[in-house]
């Protein structure tokens, strides 16, 4: 039975691997603004929108 | 009456209502050619997605009134202010810009580049209202940057904190997060160690194994006591230092009673020890330390008074102009303010026609006219062409600065001391909870001594008040979110108790009662016909004034051609409209007997081909919705006006039937009149705005000031509120109410928790899985039951209809 604490190390290195990401997630700035990212997103919409072709202007 | 219906068309680019200057372009209208302005701009550069992202953007073309001239930013101390780093003609600038609000604008601002070239990067820290540009300066200066961005109506501000003097950020701190983090994994990860325990201890036939479990859950369990809960025993040792007790200290008690008494037990062998439940706790708590500081507003509450004056005004210098630093001026500088910018210090009015404007201090729209010669106080802003003043007092001696700091002064100690619930509360709860430990523990010392350690533990265990100190920040955090949506925003949750316990209203009148910039426009005399509007409104057009600029808008109809236009100080204004001579000013310049003046109306006379031929009258407006926030508030509380106007006409007076009505009050005299009611024991609410109202709103219990824009004076006060939605105001003191009678009930049923959890503890038969069942579910049902009864309470809120 003692091959289980081989396991339990192994998934709470798998845990810290998540917890380090946390965490740097954090540090970088990430939880601070919740709302341009989200509408960042919504802008990248490729080059086909760069420049629309206007009769008036071009 | 002149004023014609208006036809109801929105404006393509920022939703206003399309006005006098209504234009048509691509099939779209415009408010004004500056909109239309920057609708092309974007749809040259393909950036008409702006529109299409949901919520309408509403950013009109026009600079805020109070945004600096971009020549300031190519002063070096200005440029030092905003200026990151500047590497090899790359520079990276950040900027508040406090007019974004929209997925629109944050979209817009991070697409700079495809407006300029010389942009490389655009981002935008929303929650700061802030936006740092990378760009390339050799082929745009800073101040090419601010007119770009001037020019599609974000135009940047300067205030007095730059991008690198930033203060204390509000808001949640990173390592609460983090503190989070570690208290979460360590919680999950206990928990599936304890899992064996739950299920029935021979699950697992190896001794080991459960021996095993039990000293990984201790490992697991030091994160959490020396990281993650270290602020519940800094707060609960600095309350001890202080000799007073507050809501931390039975937590940390609990606290540290779970991690003894487990690893007690797991080094001795007696038993699994709590520590699955010791996790729990400090996660649970750390979330309702999270919920609080996440319901703060990203406002400042307490701005310096430097923040809204201008840094650096034009200084005379010999013919040309030099940018001086405000606190630099000396007595006898002459300095140049132009139109729409704040005089910074008290001086003398040397050239030009001062329109000072000092809504500012008093909440008083209607400008003052100031002729050479006159002083002008420090904070008017001056409306109309520039003008030129001596300076009279340094910066620090000047009136603003004083009634400021008096302002500041009153801050200290003079506000009566309200007890806050938790404490009252916590200081009960510690009492109770060490007699019942104290009484177990006789109990058992007289039967079998040995049961003393076990017993007292799991009595200030299962007693830890988890579910009364999370029942708090959850209640008053969502009062204040779903106060803050309809444009209520208040401090903090301490705000939300001060507001139940209001009996008193006093309202101020100018700028809170009556709105900013709205009058009721009437015209004394036979009604114009279409030709004489037209002749009058391009006439009007044409002047500075405010008065002239008012009639000009309520009036509709054509505009004809005007030649000879010539602006008397201080008199009026006359030209040729489309051969007619057109007069519109004071009576005596339109050669009109002058007629007895109302207080608080102002009159603009008319007189066409040189005959008199009427005169306007300017009524301020009793803002829309007051009627139902004064009524509404009357219901629950006493209701009283201050003014510093002589005389207040019917319609307000009205308001206030059964109220005080005090005239011609001084600042200091409003923050009297609160203190005397004070003194007989009534809790204050006081709405108001302008400094001159600063010492009544700090002097009050809950001082709320009205704010038409983000960049209008907002003197430390518990709250603000946006001017459309002061008829929420009763509604407002109501959910209060309700919210402090959901955290009573709430309290009740953690209570009932702890009473249930006691009697397990004092039998002596706490195991770990109830203790593992008992706290956590006790704080989620609190937590649930006060969500669940704010949203409940607040349900007039929500509904549609705000007025």
């Amino acid at each position: 039975m003692s091959v289980i604490f081989l396991l339990i190390g192994a998934s709470t290195l798998v845990a810290v691997v998540f917890l380090t990401a946390f965490l740097w997630a954090v540090r970088s700035g990430q939880y601070e603004d919740d709302r341009s990212p989200a509408v960042r997103i919504l802008g990248d919409r490729g080059a086909s929108n760069e420049r629309r072709t206007d009769p008036k202007n071009s | 009456m002149a004023t014609a219906t208006r036809t109801e068309t929105s404006c393509y680019h920022c939703g206003d209502t399309c006005g006098a200057d209504h234009v048509r372009a691509d099939d779209k209208d415009f408010c004004c050619p500056g909109c239309r302005f920057v609708y092309e701009l974007l749809d040259q550069s393909g950036l008409c997605d702006y529109y299409d992202l949901g919520d309408r953007p509403q950013v009109k073309a026009e600079v805020a009134a109070d945004a600096p001239r971009p020549e300031l930013f190519d002063l070096p101390e200005v440029r030092e202010r905003l200026v990151e780093y500047s590497e090899g003609g790359i520079t990276r600038v950040t900027f508040h810009i406090p007019q974004m609000h929209c997925s629109s604008c944050i979209w817009l601002l991070e697409n700079l580049h495809r407006l300029e070239p010389a942009v490389l990067r655009s981002r935008v820290r929303f929650s700061d209202k802030e936006l740092s540009i990378t760009f390339r300066e050799e082929q745009l200066a800073l101040r090419g940057l601010v007119e770009l961005l001037r020019k599609i109506g974000y135009g940047p501000q300067l205030t007095g904190e730059g991008a690198r003097g930033r203060g204390t950020k509000r808001g949640v701190p990173r390592t609460l997060y983090i503190r989070l983090g570690v208290a979460g994994f360590c919680f999950g990860n206990i928990m599936l160690f304890s899992f064996p325990e739950y299920l029935g201890a021979d699950v697992t036939s190896d001794g080991s194994l459960a021996r095993g479990f039990q000293f990984l859950s201790l490992a697991f369990s030091l994160p959490v006591m020396l990281f993650a809960s270290t602020d519940f025993f800094r707060s609960a040792w600095a309350g001890l230092r202080t000799r007073q007790v507050n809501i931390d200290q039975p937590i940390a008690l609990g606290i540290l009673a779970l991690f003894l008494r487990s690893t007690f037990d797991v080094l001795l062998d007696i038993g699994p020890g709590y520590f699955d439940s010791l996790a729990g706790l400090v996660f649970f708590l750390l979330v309702g330390r999270w919920y609080q500081a996440y319901s703060y507003q990203a406002l400042s509450f307490d701005r310096a008074l430097e923040a809204f004056l201008p840094l650096v005004v034009l200084r005379r210098k010999g013919e040309g102009e030099e940018p001086v630093g405000v606190t630099d001026l000396a007595p006898g500088d002459r300095i140049v303010v132009r139109d729409q910018e704040l005089v910074p210090v008290d001086a003398i009015l040397r050239e030009g026609e001062g329109h000072i404007d000092n809504s500012f201090i008093t909440g008083e729209p209607m400008p003052v006219h100031k002729a050479p010669g006159d002083t002008v106080k420090a904070g008017g802003r001056q409306r109309g062409a520039a003008i030129e003043l001596e300076v009279l007092r340094v910066f620090n001696d000047s009136h603003l600065k004083r009634l400021w700091e008096e302002h500041a002064g009153s801050l200290t100690g003079a506000r009566p001391s309200m007890p806050r619930l938790i404490d009252t509360v916590a200081r009960r709860f510690t009492v109770g909870v060490l007699l019942v430990a104290l009484g177990a523990a006789l109990y058992w010392w007289g039967r079998d001594a040995a049961q003393v350690w076990p017993v007292v533990t799991a009595v200030l265990i299962v007693a830890c008040p988890c579910a009364l100190a999370l029942s708090m920040p959850f209640a008053y955090g969502h009062t204040m979110r779903l106060l803050g949506r309809r444009g209520l925003f208040l401090r903090d949750a301490e705000v939300v108790e001060r507001l139940a316990h209001v009996d008193t209203v006093v309202f101020d009148k100018t700028g809170t009662l009556t709105a900013r910039e709205s009058y009721d426009l009437a015209f004394e005399g036979r009604p114009l016909d279409a030709r004489e509007v037209m002749q009058v409104r391009s006439l009007a057009r044409n002047s500075a004034h405010p008065l002239s600029a008012e009639v000009y808008r309520s009036l509709q109809g054509d505009l004809g051609r005007v030649s000879g236009v010539e602006e008397e100080s201080g008199a009026g204004i006359r030209g040729d409209v489309e051969g007619v001579p057109v007069r519109l000013g004071s009576a005596a310049f339109c050669g009109a007997p002058s007629a007895h003046r109302e207080p608080g109306v102002a009159t603009v006379d008319v007189a066409i081909g040189g005959l008199h031929r009427g005169r306007f009258t300017l009524r301020k407006r009793v803002r829309a919705g007051m009627e139902k926030a004064v009524g509404g508030a009357r219901g629950m509380a006493a209701t009283h006006l201050l003014t510093g106007d002589a005389t207040v006409d019917a319609e307000v007076a009205g308001l206030f039937p059964e109220g005080e009505v005090v005239t011609g009050c001084t600042p200091p005299q409003k923050a009297a009149f609160i203190r005397s009611k004070q003194g007989s024991g009534a809790r204050v609410m006081m709405v108001g705005d302008g400094l001159n109202d600063a010492g009544a709103l700090t002097q009050s219990d809950v001082g709320v000031t009205v704010s038409e824009s983000s960049a209008a004076l907002t003197p430390a006060s518990d709250a603000i509120i946006e001017a459309g939605a002061l008829g929420l105001l009763p509604e407002a003191l109501r959910l209060g109410r309700r919210a402090r009678r959901i955290v009573f009930a709430s309290l009740g049923i953690s209570l009932l928790y702890n009473v249930g959890g006691l009697s397990f503890a004092i039998a002596g038969k706490l195991t770990p899985l109830v203790a593992a069942i008992l706290m956590p579910l006790s704080s989620v049902t609190v937590v649930a039951f006060v969500s669940l009864g704010v949203w409940l309470a607040a349900r007039p809120l929500r509904s549609p209809d705000r007025n």
